[in-house]
């Protein structure tokens, strides 16, 4: 593990001859997967800094190993913080918030957020429409707040509540880095004569590798600090959400810092204890009078409810639409409606679909969260309802659940450079489709740029590789390759998952398979299913074979990645270690190497600087602009 | 032929009708604040203004809790230079405000909203994204809900 070693030996350098020179170790100083010296890398560090570093604290003043085993420790801190804490996960929306946003909703929701136009897209895993500033991780499987990137070394996302740890310890790293660096000079400079000596020799290499890191980690934390005065995200300037625009979420700069490192530490959703809300809800029920204008309205009305669903923003058609289904309980959705390729060309959605670009959503189906919906015993008690929310954990995921989700871990560095910025929207196939059938105006034109934008993400998910490494295409849709490797074949017993690229007759026969095996699934849900219809049969077929292709090449290399699951904590916090001890050349190297391509070029290993320039795209070299609702440009370099 | 009533029916009873969420306003970023627009559905069970209170007075503490000051800034430092080994012992302002958060809700629930058949729920147990409002309804007035009808039925099938 080169910095922290080198900054052990860097401050220990110094000691008098009487101590026993150590045995210069190169392994020490490798970095390789599942190294097992790893443990030295934290305890002769720190032995060295606080106790072998007496020449330095002669020569100069004997605050110098304190002020290098602060930095540290801050360091270690930081990192700590930043690898275990929560970074902000969204629980899954219950059943009951879902009813509203049913098939019929928009797949995106547009709010205003001064002045400018911002789409929230609907998270299909978790249930909700994302929040500005939202991303849904595909190797956490989560929803986090202000996703800034999910880094694959200390195998978590850094999002609002950790990323002042992460950002805090590229500084600090950065500093201890420097400080290894100067004083192993001073060191080297002050015994010049004695060049041969074991510590110099040692104090030279160490130099060397520090030098040599030192390159990256600067870079990375010169990336954050300009990310932190605009206030942008990874995610957002990688994806290039506000090149040619403005920053809705950007105070200025000061306040952008302040924000990121002054703000109280955000709350955690997850894993919190509800303290036990005990009250009575009992009849006869207070009802505040009637207004003239509600008196008015009910005569007029005679007695049907107004469309309550309108208020959001939906499209006229939905409105209209259901106006009429909300005029008594919605009736169980029919699945026939939402079938496109059945024949019914009559409706609007088979209508759109096949003008549209064909590209309807994969997502994954989620079983009803386990909450107390409507059915809950608590609620139908014919007694006065005591609503006891009892001493309740919610569903808490331990750090170590969100492990075991990288795949390819053991890969070429340049495949990591592409799960390091896993950032890139891991629903970009999502967003191609209607979670409705139908659309109108607005959703209409949504549709066909999302589909300009997605088709470039589907067509990835097809380049999908066999031999299982993991190019930048299939990291590119992430959220794809979970639901691959979920689905090993039409035969085996269904999971609730319906891929976009299965013909309407497999589909169909999944369909039988899902109503006959599950009785788990919910009648919205199963709408859910049919409304994001397959495309056209036409243009399914090598899709399909390909996907079963893959999705049974993924499934038999799954087992093999020895970074699932499935592995035990012990081995994930020697994992974790490791990726610690190799935090440096490997995070911030291929970051360096391997810009993003968010328009699925597959990234090959490329000695391009692209830490200063990954931000502009050169117009010349080939520029799509898609514009989205409200004017937002995405755009994309070719 | 005497007439026979069913106990149950006689008892009033309340059940969940539906749900009503209050979504955020991100007018102004991702601070934390909800809409004060009233949802129609609550039209004939609680006063405009005294949800538009609640809301108001919820935005108010979440302006609170995020606000960065003084506070914010010493707690961090103090978490820094323990090593965030402070984070175990001591409480955020944060966290601090959402007790209050919490025991405010209660307090409406019990005072204002529970007579009115209505329950609203701490937006943190949704991570912050909506307001849920609960809809109870009062089963012996009649509504569609299906014990209701089955007990109706029941009574007058004698």
């Amino acid at each position: 593990m080169p910095g922290f070693s080198s900054g052990g030996v860097g401050g220990g350098v110094g000691g008098p001859a009487s101590t026993p020179p150590r045995p210069f170790r190169p392994s020490r100083y490798t970095s390789s997967y599942g190294n097992n010296t790893v443990c030295h890398h934290f305890v002769v560090p720190s032995f060295f800094i606080l106790s072998r570093c007496p020449w330095l604290s002669e020569y100069f003043s004997s605050v110098i190993p304190i002020y290098n085993a602060v930095i540290f420790l801050f360091t270690l801190a930081n990192f700590c913080m930043a690898t275990f804490m929560d970074p902000g996960v969204f629980p899954r929306a219950e059943e009951d918030e879902d009813k509203e946003d049913d098939f019929r909703a928009p797949l995106h929701k547009t709010v205003e957020i001064k002045g400018i136009q911002v789409r929230m897209k609907w998270c299909s895993t978790c249930r909700f429409y994302r929040p500005p500033r939202c991303s849904h991780c595909s190797v956490c499987d989560n929803c986090v707040e202000d996703f800034d990137h999910h880094c694959p070394w200390v195998n978590n996302c850094i999002g609002r509540r950790n990323y002042r740890y992460f950002f805090l310890f590229l500084l600090s790293l950065t500093t201890h880095i420097m400080d290894v660096f100067g004083f192993g000079l001073v060191y080297v400079l002050h015994h010049r004569q004695q060049l041969d000596t074991p510590h110099a020799a040692v104090t030279m290499a160490v130099m060397c590798v520090a030098g040599l890191f030192f390159i990256p980690v600067a870079g990375l934390t010169g990336f954050h600090i300009v990310l932190v005065a605009r206030g942008r995200t990874t995610n957002e300037q990688v994806t290039g959400k506000f090149r040619g625009g403005v920053n809705p979420f950007t105070n200025g700069c000061l306040r952008n810092i302040t924000h990121v490192l002054c703000s109280s530490q955000a709350p955690r959703y997850m894993g919190r204890w509800r303290r036990p809300l005990s009250v009575e809800v009992q009849p006869p029920f207070l009802r505040p009078p009637l207004t003239e204008a509600q008196l008015e309205a009910k005569v007029l009305d005679n007695g049907i409810q107004n469309d309550q669903h309108s208020t959001r923003s939906k499209s006229s058609l939905d409105q209209m639409e259901s106006q009429s289904a909300d005029a008594e309980p919605p009736p169980p959705p029919k699945p026939e409606l939402h079938y496109p390729s059945l024949p019914r060309a009559d409706t609007e959605e088979s209508s759109l679909l096949t003008e549209a670009p064909p590209t309807p959503s994969m997502y994954k189906y989620r079983p009803a969260f386990n909450s107390p919906g409507r059915n809950h015993p608590a609620f139908t008690t014919p007694n006065k309802v005591h609503v006891n929310l009892h001493l309740q954990r919610w569903p808490w995921r331990p750090w170590w659940a969100c492990w075991g989700g990288v795949k390819g871990h053991v890969r070429l560095l340049p495949d990591w450079a592409l799960l390091h910025l896993l950032p890139i929207p891991s629903g970009g196939s999502h967003s191609s489709s209607m979670r409705s059938a139908h659309t109108a105006h607005n959703p209409l034109a949504t549709l066909h740029s999302e589909g300009t934008t997605d088709t470039s993400y589907k067509s990835l998910a097809n380049q999908t590789p066999r031999n299982g490494s993991l190019s930048y295409d299939s990291l590119l849709t992430p959220s794809e390759s979970p639901e691959f490797e979920s689905v090993v074949s039409p035969s085996t017993p269904l999971q609730g998952y319906t891929s976009p690229f299965l013909s309407a007759q497999i589909a169909q026969q999944r369909e039988g398979q899902l109503l006959q095996g599950s009785a788990t699934f919910s009648s919205p849900h199963r709408a859910y299913l049919h409304a994001v219809s397959p495309p056209p049969p036409s243009s399914c077929g090598p899709l399909e074979t390909h996907l079963l292709q893959h999705n049974q090449d993924s499934s038999s290399r799954a087992p093999r990645n020895p970074f699932t699951s499935h592995s035990s904590p012990g081995a994930q916090i020697f994992c974790c270690l490791c990726s610690f001890v190799v935090l440096f050349e490997i995070e911030l190297t291929p970051f360096l190497l391997c810009p993003p391509l968010p328009n699925g070029y597959p990234i090959r290993s490329t000695s391009r600087p692209v830490l200063a320039n990954h931000t502009t795209s050169k117009p010349g070299g080939g520029v799509k602009k898609v514009t989205g609702v409200g004017g937002t440009t995405y755009e994309i370099s070719v | 032929t005497s007439e026979f009533h069913n106990l149950q029916e006689l008892r009033h009873s309340a059940s969940l009708e539906t749900k009503v969420f209050i979504q955020r306003d991100y007018t102004e970023g991702t601070v934390c604040r909800f809409q004060t627009k009233f949802p129609s559905e609550l039209d004939n069970r609680i006063e405009r203004t005294l949800l538009e209170e609640t809301v108001k007075t919820l935005n108010s503490y979440y302006v609170e809790a995020e606000k960065i000051g003084g506070q914010s800034y010493l707690e961090g430092c103090l978490a820094c230079a323990t090593a965030y080994i402070i984070f175990l012992c001591m409480e955020t302002r944060y966290e601090k405000v959402l007790r209050k958060i919490s025991g405010y809700i209660q307090e409406q629930n019990e005072k204002i909203y529970a007579p009115r058949g209505l329950l609203l729920t701490d937006p943190i147990e949704r991570g912050m994204r909506v307001l849920e409002i609960s809809i109870f309804e009062d089963q012996g007035s009649g509504t569609s809900s299906p014990s209701s009808s089955s007990m109706s039925s029941t009574g007058s099938a004698r």
